[in-house]
């Protein structure tokens, strides 16, 4: 679907969307997510997958060949409209969709785009596999190894973090090829077939109780040297080329939920009468933080706007994304730790929150919790502050330890 | 990139080498008085009368060119009447309905020949629906007189020429010309902290009118002040985001040279952290700004909205620059603290922009008035 990038035109687009969203967004999916089994939960976040790609929502920032081609204009508005509408998020398809699909579009064969990117419309879905027990922030130390072996690289090491792991098909593996290369020169890319004999995954559970990551074994895992993306101990590159891909406008989407439905139930919970009676909102120091975390959001939402804009433009900065990976994490913190006090003791007696939710589905103390997931994963927020300082403001880098 | 924003971004290159000059960037900081601007060199540029109309000798532009010179000012931490004479007094004037004292007026302001003070309330208040005036005109034998006071009037007491914002006697508001030495009138200097500002208490206690110095605005009056005092503030905020930006500037410039154990102090975390801190604030509160400019400068823009962008505008960059000026102090060491090293000027000036046209505290109050 692509309309003219007029201001009727787009009005137009929000229109429809607005309509469409009327229509197709499930009626009390949150009541239906919360408590929801693992098997209730993928079902539900394959049919909205599906439900989203038959209105031509679901890769609208994947090329028009391969079934996108939306302009950043349009997607800014579908997912405003989205988060304006409390849609549910796509979670289990969104490695697939931005991730691989960035990676297989910047570094993938004609014949690895053909036979993935049509898959992953039809539901293929595909984990990430970078971390390690002792490769999380310094990634590159990653001690996976593949090995040579005629037409196959045979694979042994274990990765860690991996999101939505138990019920991928496909993974993004990152494994040293090279030993004795100095560590950034000796990591090959491979897609692996997650069937593959000697994979195996166990969930891990998280503070929040819940199990999104998976730690994959891999044991003499063969995979053919056709699924190698990019060259042979280049990957790191291709990874450094393909990780922020989905950052600006997946940012956004998150900004625009923070804005609309998170600031929403915020209010929301600080009016309603706790058991002295008093609402919350009518004391001046809730009022001035309410403003505060109002203020902050506005200025994310622009800085996203920003953020996709200058990267079409073709002039964002190298510390764009951090900045605004950044400043996102803390706020959710800030937002959802206040939302925890105001909820005081019964927002505890929530254990369980609803999946396919946003960030803040108003369960506030396991939000509180889950900001973490934010705050650590992709960038620690104290990577993002080094990679602020070194490429954003160029203060001289750190001496390499060792 | 579209016209205006060329137009702007040539007015900020010339606007930063007229007032700070080649090489300054990056430096500690300015004189510690803060650096004086000459108005004929502001005239001379033709940045007084951004706002006035071409066929008054202006350059027929808006409240967005306007803000880049204020956001420049704020970076050098100039000393000048750019605030009352120039965003306060062109913008009063523009609201009003045209008048041949009116339109000499703004001619002579665009020229440099006359500062001019708009006293639209006491400089530490914001807009609010049903605030009155702060002078009231009084009905007497000869005419009418004005009584009334306000405070930290930015500009005051160096202008030779008041707009004042009084009740007419029919309770609406109308504008008052008048000069500062008539009788009945005191204008009373305020020294402050910030010695790159000029603020002042102005009385009047019956003081003369001249009944064709009584002008009255073209639209909705009380709608008029309310958007005047928050273009104030948002200037305000301007001036905040420069000062912010020149304050981390300076910082990086300094941690990048200054060795401590053998390294130089940026390369630590301690401080390369804190220096990322500080572009994520001004990341966030240039956003911010710029929506309320654009909001202020567009005459379509509905006031109730215009007004929520400059509550956020001035909260988050008046906060963010007392931070940030905080910082810069503090990274900077024992030399930061000196009178010499001027970085006190920044602190000065951020924390008095801060209280202007309503602290960041009345702002939030303003935005918080709305979840009721």
């Amino acid at each position: 679907m692509t309309v003219a990038a007029t201001a009727a035109g787009l009005a137009e687009f929000r229109a429809a969307v607005h309509n469409w969203c009327r229509a197709h967004v499930p009626v009390s999916w949150r009541q239906a997510q919360t408590g929801a089994s693992d098997e209730e939960y993928v079902s539900f976040q394959r049919a909205w997958f599906a439900e989203l790609r038959a209105a031509g929502f679901a890769v609208p920032h994947w090329p028009a060949e391969w079934g996108g081609g939306m302009s950043v204009a349009e997607q800014v508005v579908l997912y405003s409209e989205l988060a304006a509408a409390d849609a549910p998020r796509l979670i289990l398809a969104f490695v697939s969709i931005h991730h691989a699909a960035s990676t297989l579009l910047a570094a993938g064969t004609p014949e690895q785009c053909q036979r993935h990117l049509p898959a992953i419309l039809d539901g293929e879905i595909w984990v990430q596999g970078f971390s390690e027990p002792e490769a999380g922030s310094d990634l590159a130390s990653l001690r996976t190894s593949a090995r040579r072996e005629g037409d196959a690289y045979i694979v042994d090491g274990q990765k860690l973090w991996a999101s939505g792991a138990q019920h991928a098909d496909w993974c993004l593996l990152l494994a040293r090829t090279d030993p004795a290369a100095p560590k950034r020169r000796g990591i090959s890319y491979f897609l692996l077939d997650m069937r593959t004999p000697g994979v195996d995954v166990r969930p891990i559970r998280q503070a929040t109780g819940e199990s999104h990551f998976g730690e994959i074994f891999l044991t003499d895992v063969v995979i053919p040297a056709s699924q190698l993306i990019g060259p042979e101990n280049g990957g790191w590159q291709v990874a450094q080329a393909t990780l922020g891909a989905e950052r600006g406008m997946t940012m956004l989407e998150l900004a625009e939920r923070l804005g609309n439905a998170g600031f929403g139930r915020l209010v929301a919970a600080c009016s309603r009468r706790g058991e002295d009676g008093a609402r919350p909102i009518d004391d001046g120091l809730v009022q001035d933080k309410l403003a505060g975390f109002e203020t902050d959001i506005a200025g994310l939402r622009l800085l996203c706007r920003a953020l996709v804009e200058d990267h079409e433009a073709g002039r964002s900065g190298p510390a764009d994304a951090s900045i605004v990976k950044l400043y996102y994490s803390e706020l959710l913190q800030r937002l959802t730790d206040f939302g925890t006090q105001i909820g005081g003791l019964p927002a505890q007696t929530e254990l369980c929150k609803p999946a396919s939710a946003g960030w803040e589905s108003g369960a506030w103390a396991l939000d509180f919790i889950g900001s973490w997931e934010w705050t650590i994963p992709g960038g620690t927020s104290e990577i993002q502050r080094t990679i602020i300082g070194e490429r954003g403001l160029e203060l001289p880098r750190e001496p390499a330890a060792g | 990139m579209s016209e205006q924003t060329e137009i702007r971004d040539e007015l900020r290159a010339v606007a930063r080498d007229l007032l700070g000059g080649p090489g300054r960037a990056g430096q500690a900081a300015a004189a510690p008085g803060g650096s004086d601007v000459d108005w004929q060199v502001l005239a001379g540029a033709d940045w007084l009368g951004l706002e006035v109309a071409a066929e008054l000798g202006g350059a027929d532009a808006t409240f967005a060119e306007a803000a880049v010179i204020a956001e420049e000012l704020g970076r050098a931490v100039a000393r000048s009447p750019y605030l009352g004479a120039v965003v306060m007094s062109v913008g009063t004037l523009n609201e009003l309905q045209p008048n041949a004292l009116r339109d000499r007026l703004l001619s002579e302001i665009a020229a440099g020949a006359v500062i001019s003070a708009a006293v639209l309330g006491s400089g530490n208040g914001l807009a609010s629906a049903g605030q009155p005036p702060p002078f009231r005109l009084e009905r007497i034998a000869a005419g009418a007189v004005l009584h009334g006071q306000a405070s930290f009037v930015p500009d005051a007491a160096s202008a030779g020429s008041l707009l004042l914002l009084a009740a007419g006697q029919d309770g609406s508001p109308v504008i008052v010309r008048t000069d500062p030495g008539v009788p009945g009138l005191t204008v009373t200097k305020q020294p402050v902290l910030d010695a790159t500002r000029s603020l002042g208490l102005v009385s009047a206690a019956g003081a003369e009118v001249s009944p064709d110095c009584v002008w009255q605005f073209a639209g909705d009056a009380r709608a008029a002040s309310r958007r005047l005092l928050d273009r104030a503030a948002v200037a305000v905020a301007c001036d905040s985001l420069g000062l912010s930006e020149a304050m981390l500037a300076a910082t990086v410039g300094y941690a990048r040279v200054r060795q401590q154990f053998g390294r130089a102090i940026g390369s630590f975390q301690a401080v390369k952290h804190a220096c990322a801190d500080m572009l994520v604030q001004i990341r966030v509160a240039r956003e911010l700004v710029a929506e309320a400019v654009q909001q202020v400068a567009d005459r379509e823009c509905a006031d109730d909205e215009a007004t929520v962008a400059a509550s956020m505008a001035k909260s988050s960059a008046c906060d963010a620059a007392v931070s940030i000026a905080g910082k810069a102090m503090q990274l900077h060491g024992g030399i930061g603290y000196t009178w010499e090293s001027g970085i006190h000027v920044y602190l000065k000036r951020a924390i008095l922009n801060r209280e202007l046209f309503g602290s960041p505290a009345a702002h939030r109050r303003r935005l918080a008035a709305r979840y009721a």
